[in-house]
Formats: C-alpha cells, structure tokens, sequence
C-alpha cells in the first residue's frame, strides 16, 4: 500500500469535516465579503482589505481543524499513521478548500473592479492561502484551545492592517507579500514590485509549514520509554 | 485461572518459559508518574500474555487511565518502561471521535491507518460493531449519535485493525445491559485469539473471569490480585 493512501485518507476525513460545518464556514466565508464592501469606494483597499479577510478566514479553518484533531490524532498515529501523513493530509485539505475560496473572490474582484495587473491579484489570492494554512496549524498547535488562537490570530491580522508596509519590521508579519503584491497588481511597477512580494511569500509559507511539521512530529513521536518487539 | 502477578518473576518480551506457555505481549515495569507534586502511580508493574485478560480497578483518580496512556505510549511516565509485541489498540475513557464523521467514515479512515482498503474496512468495522448488538447507520453523523452507541464506535476503532494488545478505558460506559454481555463476549473471544486485553473496570462481578486484577487503590498498596 503507497504511504500517499494515508495521506489522502486524512485530507478527504478532513475536507468532510470542514465543509459540514455550514454555520463556521458560512461565518468565515463572510469575513473578506464584509472586508471587501467596507471599503468598496477604494479599489486598491478594498482589494487588500478582502485579502486580509480571506487570510484570517483560511488561517481561523486551519486553526480550528488543527485544534478539533487534536484528540484523535494521537489514536490514529497509535492506529499506523504518521505525523507527516497527518499534517499533509490536513494540509492537503485546507490549501483545496482555501483555494476555491481564493477563486471565488478572485471573481468578484474580476468581475467587480478594473485592476491594471489581474493575474497579480490571482496569485496574491493564492499566495495568501498558501501562507494562511500553516499559520493556522502552527497556531493550533501552539494554543491550548481555539479561543486563545482566534484572538492571535486577530492581533496578527491587525498588525498586518495598520503597520506601515514600508517600514522593515514589517516583513516580519505572515502576510506582507499580501499587501505588497497588491500595491503592484492596483497601482502599477512604480509603487509596488512582483518579485520582492512571491519570495516573501513562498519563504513564509515553506518556513510556517517547516515548523508546524516539525511541532507535530515532536507532539506525537514515539516516546522514549516504549520498546516495540 | 489466576496467576498472581506480584509473584511472577519479570520476564522478556515474547519469552514462553516453563508452564505459563504463552508469550508476553505487554510489559510495564516500575511505572512511576507525578502530576505536579501528587504521585499518581509508584512504581507499578503489569505482565499480561497472550491468551490473558487483566482488569484494572480502583477509586476515581486512583490513575487507572494515566496507566493506560503510559501503557499505549500516550503519556510519558517520569520512570519505567513499556514492552509491547505486535500491535496496540487504545480505547480512551472519553470519547474521542470526530463529530462531524459518519461510522462508516471513522471506518475507512482508522482501516487505512492499518493498511485496509476502504471496503473492507468498511466490511469489518460493520461486523464488529454488529458484535455489539450496533447495526451501523449510513447517515448519522457521530455528534448525533446517542452516547452509547458512540462508546460503540470507540470499541469498534481500536479493535479494527486486528491488535494484538487491546486496551480499553471503560470501554461499556453507556451500554445497554445487553451491550454490556456483548462486549464481555467480545472480550473472551479476543482471550481465545491470544490477543493480550487490559481492561479498566468498575464491575467487580466480572472480576472472577478475568486473569488477573491490578488494583491502584491507594487504600489496598499499589498491587493486589484475586
Ligand atoms: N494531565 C493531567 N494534569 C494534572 N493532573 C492529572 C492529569 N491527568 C490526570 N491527572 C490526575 O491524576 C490522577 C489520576 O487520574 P486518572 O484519570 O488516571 O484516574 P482514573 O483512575 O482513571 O479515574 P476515573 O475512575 O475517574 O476514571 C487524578 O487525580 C487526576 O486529577
Ligand atoms: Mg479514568
């Protein structure tokens, strides 16, 4: 049997789960939507403010499911998975949920405003879900209840919305690229630049993912006083 | 039969010497654990062999349930060592299933974990919860299960994928009376197969079947037997 049957075994538990939860995805599939239309008048805000939205949304579902797994995936990796089956499979799931949200408000945004660069704001879209998912996960791991992680997860949201993007310090928050990306997509190559935004977000996404793997191997290892014969 | 545990002397994983014949599948040796500065266990032992049944008793938080997370590697004790031949199936004393999964779903996703295809996953999963007097609805997601039919299912994922140590943290809460003849069934069955089964139990009527009892009382001293 391929180590990949487990893997996908778990996504697909995994997206049955989130998409049964109507009331909790409907409520965050609302969140960028209500973003978006605060600040309708300004295309460029409105874009990014939706962004943002879409990212506290992904990261608050990774959040959740990372907290909700919590007691089962010991049993399972008593039961012959492995971490890495684990959280792949859990990623697998939310990176294809958050990508068909991204879709849908990539749509919108389409459909609704008339950006200079669209295929930046498609992949800014993704790039989001792509860093939104394992902050999430990291978070869920890190926090003992899904209370205390949404109410980080607001204050990383926040941060992002009223730091100055120009200042340095600023790259250190998950979704710089968000706002960098869409400075280039609205405005044009004199305010904001492609490149700088993709490799911020790629190395966000890889080292978030990186330690969320890594947080979930030590979580469920095989502890050092059992002796299998 | 009765074997008095404290008298056995400390064998080997998987060793059959003399009369006892039968392999040991789980070993725990000198299990020690603190919870801040309250010591729950000190220095407990448990030897069960293929073929055994062992029951755990003791008042409320005397750490019958901490013992089993030790045993299934769950929690780490603060001193000893866990052998276990083959595989483990745990079943936790609270219920911990997704809510927003089918049976049959916890089914196919517990199969894979052990390499099962979903179909037949599916298969056995029916049939062990059949065993339980359960017939396994196709719709009915585990939030709305009743309580004990959830504890059903909680029974029929650690016996799914065949273990050779089966531990169970009572396992019957929420049983019909029925249910609960059932599942003692269940257990002598698995005692047939030579499957080693650790049970925590507060029914004591059943206490003269089984092989052995490990009382964590604090009253009666860390280890007693029947
Ligand atoms: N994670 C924990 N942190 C602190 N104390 C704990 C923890 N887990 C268990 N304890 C304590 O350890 C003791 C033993 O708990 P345990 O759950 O093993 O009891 P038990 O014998 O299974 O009881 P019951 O019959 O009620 O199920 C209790 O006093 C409990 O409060
Ligand atoms: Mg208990």
């Amino acid at each position: 049997m391929s180590p990949t049957f487990r893997t996908l075994r778990m996504a697909q538990a995994t997206l049955r789960e989130l998409t049964r939860r109507r009331g909790v995805l409907g409520l965050l599939l609302l969140v960028p939507l209500v973003f978006y239309l605060g600040r309708h008048d300004e295309p460029g805000q409105a874009i990014r403010f939706a962004s943002l939205g879409l990212g506290f949304a992904v990261s608050a579902a990774a959040l959740f499911s990372s907290v909700g797994g919590r007691e089962i995936e010991p049993r399972l990796a008593l039961g012959g998975f492995r971490p890495r089956h684990l959280h792949l499979g859990r990623s697998l799931a939310l990176v294809g949920a958050g990508l068909a949200v991204s879709a849908l408000y990539a749509l919108l945004i389409a459909l609704d405003q008339d950006v200079r660069h669209l295929g930046a704001v498609v992949l800014e879209l993704a790039l989001t879900t792509l860093v939104a998912v394992p902050l999430g996960l990291l978070l869920g791991l890190a926090v003992p209840r899904d209370m205390e992680g949404t109410l980080l997860l607001i204050s990383v949201i926040g941060a992002q919305m009223v730091m100055d993007p120009a200042k340095d310090s600023a790259r250190a928050l998950p979704f710089w690229s968000t706002r960098e990306i869409i400075t280039y997509a609205v405005d044009g190559a004199g305010a904001g630049s492609l490149a700088p935004g993709v490799a911020h977000a790629a190395v966000t996404a890889a080292l978030l993912m990186a330690a969320s793997c890594a947080v979930q191997a030590v979580r469920l290892r095989r502890r050092a006083h059992m002796q299998f014969g | 039969m009765v074997y008095p545990a404290s008298t056995r002397p400390a064998q080997g994983l998987g060793e059959t010497p003399g009369d006892d014949g039968a392999p040991v599948l789980l070993h725990a040796q000198g299990i020690v654990k603190s919870y801040r500065r309250r010591r729950v266990l000190n220095g407990v032992d448990l030897t069960v062999r293929s073929g055994e049944v062992a029951a755990i008793v003791g008042s409320n938080g005397a750490g019958k349930s901490t013992m089993l997370k030790i045993c299934a590697g769950l929690a780490s004790p603060d001193r000893g060592r866990v052998s276990v031949r083959g595989r483990l199936g745990y079943c936790p004393q609270d219920v911990g299933v997704l809510d927003f999964l089918t049976p049959g779903e916890h089914f196919t996703l517990f199969g894979a974990g052990r390499g099962l295809r979903p179909a037949a996953a599916s298969r056995r999963g029916r049939e062990l919860a059949r065993t339980l007097d359960w017939s396994v609805g196709r719709r009915t997601l585990a939030k709305d299960l009743s309580g004990g039919t959830r504890q059903k299912l909680n029974v029929v994922l650690a016996a799914l994928g065949d273990p050779d140590v089966l531990l169970l943290d009572e396992p019957y809460q929420g049983f019909d009376r029925g249910s609960y003849l059932d599942f003692w069934k269940n257990v002598w069955d698995w005692r047939e197969e030579g499957k080693a089964v650790v049970v925590v139990t507060h029914m004591l009527s059943r206490l003269d079947r089984v092989d052995q009892v490990l009382d964590l009382s604090p009253r009666t001293g860390t280890e007693a037997t029947l």
